[in-house]
């Protein structure tokens, strides 16, 4: 069986800084794969050019089997699903006109899954999953505190029903005590969803805890794992 | 490659503007050789001959490209033609005025630095303050009003200074202080806004725990405010030529703004050439002027990106200041409404106001309340149409930053004065002339505003999550960007809607906007100069008109930035790892 | 006053925004010594630092005393080591100049003198060729080279304490590590004693002697660190260390905190913890405790004596609200 994620030589470029420099790693349905390295290693850009959010200079990036590097922005489209982010700060990856609720139900909008009679039970059931009471729904993000708005962030990226989470330091921002409990989130929708994790962090000890497998990243390169 | 477009744009609209200037003879289309005639010799007959000779005479037969290569060529050698109207040659009224000018624009600047320094103080001294609201309300006035209660006061009813000429120092004080306060207002406010959000900067924090003395560190910050705001108090001091037409008019003071604006009347095409002229090189070298401070200012740290000053804290106000301001104009004007602004009673002329007429009458005995009412609405629906046509130009270019930021230079570097004489010189003064003039330079800061709200939002996460749902461009361009820019902007528009008013109206005070006997606010005012001495109520009342117009821009403006900054603020958050 | 403490505070509490966010705090800062403040976002740590420095935000209002008032002799006694030391420098003055200040403003002496204070104090925290990057603006520095910049400035006039309010939370393992290092050779080299605002207990284990536990603007418990974090004695402390990833010895699922920390203003009735609190009873809900000395340390618990160790026990498998 291939795996979930196959990335090979990747590499990233602003201008003439080289922000990733040939990473290659390989992750499978239902594992945590942890990219840890100091800040401006070249993680996130890793992690934006695995989703295809910045096209890689180089390098392949194998998902279920397809190659996307070669694909055209429209053959991606019905792909991105299949791969969420859930980014660092939890206000800012969720727009801040709109409520809870809204937020969560727009990819089933944007990919046609929406209907009147399912859409806001589906909404419930998501925000439910990640222990969110769903009269939260009716909240903008700005009234929820910091550990509930990442459970937002990631009902909304289970609601495109994905494989894979690139996970871009989830918890950096969090107290520790909140931290704890979003983490535990993510080990059991693993568990149950079977889902691959891409797992970008920069505190050693969660990514110990967290992660089947480490990768060191310096300067864009891979130097362990 | 953003620089290379906005300054290729800032070229173009450069050449644009100063090849408008040099066309202006055939852009007119109309047959200035009658004016001309009548203006040289009274006696002679206006045959056909005469007039052909005339035309032959002034280059009006030749087409518009080699009108233009004539008139820069001429210009290359230090030509600027000769007085259509007094037959001399242009630049020794041009330097006559621009020296007069000079004198004045520097004494006004004197007065806002003097002025502005007084509203910053208690600033630096406490460490916050609200001084801003007062200080942008004094930038929001314009100086053809402040020239008009000015005289009003100092100079008719206490007497204590001359009201017109250019004899002595006495003479600069009243014109100085009408066309400083504004300015300095302007300054003031933008230092005042800043410094609070300053000394809130962390290094502020730092300095204070390691023991650095209070006056140590206001010093600092003043250093630290003033570079990023060089460039707008250039743009001030360009403001200041614009200003100087109508308190120069006002004043009777000989320099060049009242210059080109008796050229632009009586159609004196070369003076007014190289009058405008004159004033557009003034305001460039204003702004080369502030650019070198600014790099002395900044030295070695002005690459630092860094440097953008922190976003002011807007001051809190009461949603009632505004509220009253805008019921008593709402009042005043719906009043006014009702009753005829044309009907003449040359038996009540100059009436004081009464029950019958009750804010009196003017010189032709005509009600004084109805005039201001309909003024209003044709004042107010012009701005509101000029609003709206900035509005749907700046969001549209809102999506093309390089051109919305060298667009915006240039406009900036114009005040609506010029581009109204201009315009009037073109096409005649009269009300359309006087909306395009102003839409002219109103739609870039809409457009500047637009183009770093897209910025903003396209660097989002949440628009990056958007894309990582396989949202279509569409999707995207009208369920986020779109709406995330238009709300703002549309604000932002309305609260320029005052200013763009106040615009119209400065332009009617001079004679290039609408024709008497439309009632039109500025033209009501400049109306009752005449009679100012008999009949002040004539000319207060639309003063006070524009005065509540002004507050009402800067309350407004207040109020709602106020709400928006509580709506946006989120929860503090830890901080998160920064790459170094 | 006993001579061996620095610097006293007894009851102290703060009022900001209309709710009182420091709650009657007392503690000692002794000669020397490493006090870690710890707790999460809204315990009034930072206000707490910032009261000792006499910098809190306009419009607190500060009760309680602090003995001896260090604020009047900023720079001298007391200085603060800023959160977010990458910003910390003014961007438009050159670096040494900005130490000069402060030497300026709280020594007699020249402006040479001054400035070759400030070269000094560059030297020693080891940024290198200090005679001429003293002349070096901010952005011309990296940012390690920043960070010991504000902790030479922090230091220029030999405090007696050193207040660092979560000079470390924005940085990586690596640079966190480093800072700490910097600043406790510099510490030691004039002899002063810090005060560490931080919520990071593992910062607590290497760098600290002592450590104060903050919940809503209390103390829960206080002693030194070896002490406290070897047993914790309140059910806080035991779940703030038992939800480290470090100390989940290969469990799938972290022992977590329930709930979130109340927010000023809307405390529970009794302890402000007993919503979140595995132990609590009855009284815990009516009484709020006081501190009270147990076990070589004080607590404020009611039910210190009935937390076990290990404690994670206590904090498994509760779903979290």
């Amino acid at each position: 069986m291939s795996p979930l994620l196959e990335v090979r030589e990747l590499v990233v470029r602003y201008g003439d800084f080289t922000a990733v420099d040939g990473v290659s790693f390989t992750l499978d349905a239902g594992e945590t794969l942890a990219l840890n390295g100091p800040s401006g290693c070249g993680k996130s850009s890793t992690a934006m050019a695995v989703l295809q959010l910045r096209r890689p200079d180089s390098g392949e990036v194998g998902f279920e089997g397809r190659e996307l590097t070669s694909l055209t922005e429209r053959e991606l489209r019905p792909l991105r699903p299949r791969m969420q982010p859930v980014f660092q700060d939890p206000y800012g990856s969720l727009s801040p006109r709109h409520r809870i609720r809204d937020a969560v139900a727009e990819p089933l909008k944007v990919q046609g899954r929406w209907t009147a009679t399912d859409g806001p039970a589906r909404v419930a059931e998501l925000l439910d999953r990640v222990g969110l009471d769903p009269s939260y729904g009716d909240r903008h993000p700005h009234e929820l505190s910091g550990g509930q708005c990442q459970r937002a962030g990631i009902a909304r990226a289970l609601a495109s029903e994905p494989r894979l989470l690139v996970l871009d330091e989830p918890v950096s921002a969090l107290d520790p005590s909140v931290r704890a409990g979003v983490l535990n989130l993510l080990a059991d929708l693993q568990d149950d969803l079977g889902l691959g994790y891409l797992f970008i962090c920069h505190d050693q000890a969660v990514v110990r805890h967290f992660a089947d497998r480490v990768i060191e990243i310096r300067e864009g390169r891979v130097i362990s794992g | 490659m953003k620089p290379t477009v906005a300054g290729f744009t800032r070229a173009l609209c450069l050449v644009a503007v100063v090849a408008a200037v040099g066309l202006l003879p055939w852009l007119s289309g109309r047959d200035p050789a009658l004016t001309v005639l009548r203006a040289r010799s009274a006696e002679q007959e206006p045959t056909e001959e005469a007039l052909d000779a005339v035309r032959r005479d002034l280059g009006l037969d030749a087409g518009p490209l080699s009108l233009l290569g004539k008139w820069a060529g001429g210009l290359l050698r230090g030509d600027l033609g000769t007085s259509w109207v007094s037959g001399t040659d242009v630049l020794p009224s041009v330097t006559a005025g621009l020296q007069v000018s000079l004198a004045l624009m520097g004494v006004a600047l004197a007065v806002a630095v003097l002025l502005a320094a007084a509203l910053v103080a208690p600033v630096l001294v406490r460490g916050r303050g609200s001084a801003g609201a007062f200080a942008a309300m004094l930038a929001a006035v314009p100086e053809f009003l402040l020239a008009t209660v000015a005289l009003l006061v100092c100079g008719v009813w206490l007497g204590w200074l001359p009201t017109s000429g250019w004899q002595g120092p006495e003479n600069m004080v009243l014109p100085a202080i009408a066309l400083g306060v504004p300015a300095g207002g302007l300054l003031g406010r933008l230092v005042a806004d800043a410094l609070p959000a300053v000394l809130d900067e962390r290094w502020v924090e730092l300095w204070r725990g390691a023991g650095v003395s209070r006056a140590r560190i206001s010093g600092a910050a003043l250093r630290r405010v003033l570079p990023p705001l060089v460039p707008q108090f250039g743009m001030a001091a360009v403001g200041l030529t614009g200003g100087a037409v109508a308190v120069e008019t006002v004043f009777a003071v000989p320099g060049i703004g009242r210059t080109a604006l008796g050229a632009a009347k009586s159609q004196d095409l070369p003076l007014l050439q190289g009058s405008v002229l004159a004033l557009l090189l003034l305001g460039l070298v204003t702004g080369a002027v502030a650019a070198l401070v600014r790099r002395r200012l900044l030295g070695p740290a002005l690459r630092d990106a860094g440097l953008a000053l922190p976003p002011a804290r807007p001051g809190r106000t009461h949603p009632a200041i505004p509220l009253t301001l805008f019921t008593v104009l709402a009042v005043t004007i719906g009043w006014g409404l009702l009753r005829d602004p044309y009907a003449v009673n040359t038996a009540a002329r100059l009436a004081a106001p009464s029950p019958t007429h009750p804010l009196g009458t003017d010189g032709l005995g005509r009600d004084v309340l109805a005039r201001l009412g309909h003024g209003a609405a044709s004042t107010v629906g012009t701005a509101a149409a000029v609003c709206l046509l900035s509005l749907l130009v700046g969001l549209a270019l809102g999506f093309l930053p390089g051109i919305a930021a060298g667009a915006a230079d240039i406009a900036n570097a114009l005040p609506p004065v010029i581009v109204g004489i201009l315009v009037a010189a073109a096409a005649g003064p009269g009300t359309g002339g006087a909306a395009l003039a102003v839409a002219l330079i109103s739609w870039p800061p809409l457009a500047a505003h637009a183009a770093a709200l897209v910025q903003e939002v396209r660097a989002s996460a949440f628009l990056t999550a958007g894309r990582a749902i396989g949202a279509t461009p569409w999707w995207i361009l009208t369920r986020h960007v779109l709406p995330s820019v238009a709300g703002p902007v549309a604000r932002h528009a309305l609260l320029r809607l005052p200013g763009i008013a106040l615009a119209l109206a400065s332009l009617g005070f001079l004679g290039l906007g609408a024709q008497p006997p439309a009632p039109e606010w500025g033209l009501l005012l400049d109306e009752s100069r005449a009679y100012l001495e008999r009949a002040p109520w004539a000319a207060l009342a639309p003063a006070v008109a524009l005065a509540l117009l002004a507050a009402l821009a800067v309350s407004g403006a207040a109020y709602t930035s106020g709400r928006s900054r509580v709506r946006k603020a989120a929860p503090a958050l830890k901080k998160v790892p920064v790459a170094v | 006053m006993p001579s061996d403490v620095l610097l006293s505070v007894r009851d102290l509490r703060i009022v900001f925004d209309g709710v009182e966010a420091v709650r009657g705090l007392s503690f000692d800062v002794r000669p020397r010594e490493v006090l870690a403040v710890v707790g999460e976002s809204g315990a009034g740590k930072s206000l707490t630092a910032r009261a000792l420095l006499g910098m809190v935000p306009r419009g607190a209002s500060v009760g309680g005393t602090i003995r001896p008032d260090l604020s009047t002799e900023r720079g001298r006694r007391i200085a603060l080591v800023p959160q977010d030391a990458l910003s910390a420098l003014s961007p438009v003055h050159p670096v040494g100049d900005q130490l000069a200040a402060a030497v300026r403003s709280v020594q007699r002496v020249s402006r040479r003198q001054a400035r070759a204070r400030a070269v000094a104090a560059l030297d020693r925290v080891g940024i290198p060729d200090a005679a001429r990057t003293a002349r070096a603006y901010p952005h011309e520095y990296s940012g390690g080279m920043r960070q010991r910049a504000v902790i030479a400035m922090a230091t220029i006039n030999e405090p007696d304490v050193v207040v660092a309010d979560e000079p470390t939370s924005a940085l990586d393992a690596e640079r966190q590590e480093q800072v700490l290092r910097v600043l406790g050779e510099r510490r030691e080299a004039v002899g002063a004693a810090l005060v560490l605002v931080t919520h990071d207990m593992d910062v607590v284990r290497d760098h600290a002697n002592r450590v104060l536990v903050m919940y809503a603007g209390r103390a829960v418990e206080a002693g030194r660190v070896q002490d406290v974090l070897s047993r914790p004695r309140a059910p806080y402390t035991a779940g703030l260390l038992a939800s480290l990833p470090q100390n989940a010895r290969g469990l799938r699922r972290l022992p977590a905190l329930p709930g979130t920390p109340p927010a000023p203003g809307a405390l529970p009735a009794g302890c402000a913890f007993a919503p979140r609190c595995p132990l609590a009873a009855d009284r815990c809900r009516h009484e709020e405790p006081e501190p009270r000395p147990l076990h070589d340390r004080l607590v404020a618990c009611h039910r210190a004596d009935d937390v076990p160790h290990p404690a994670i026990d206590l904090f498994q498998e509760k779903q979290p609200a």
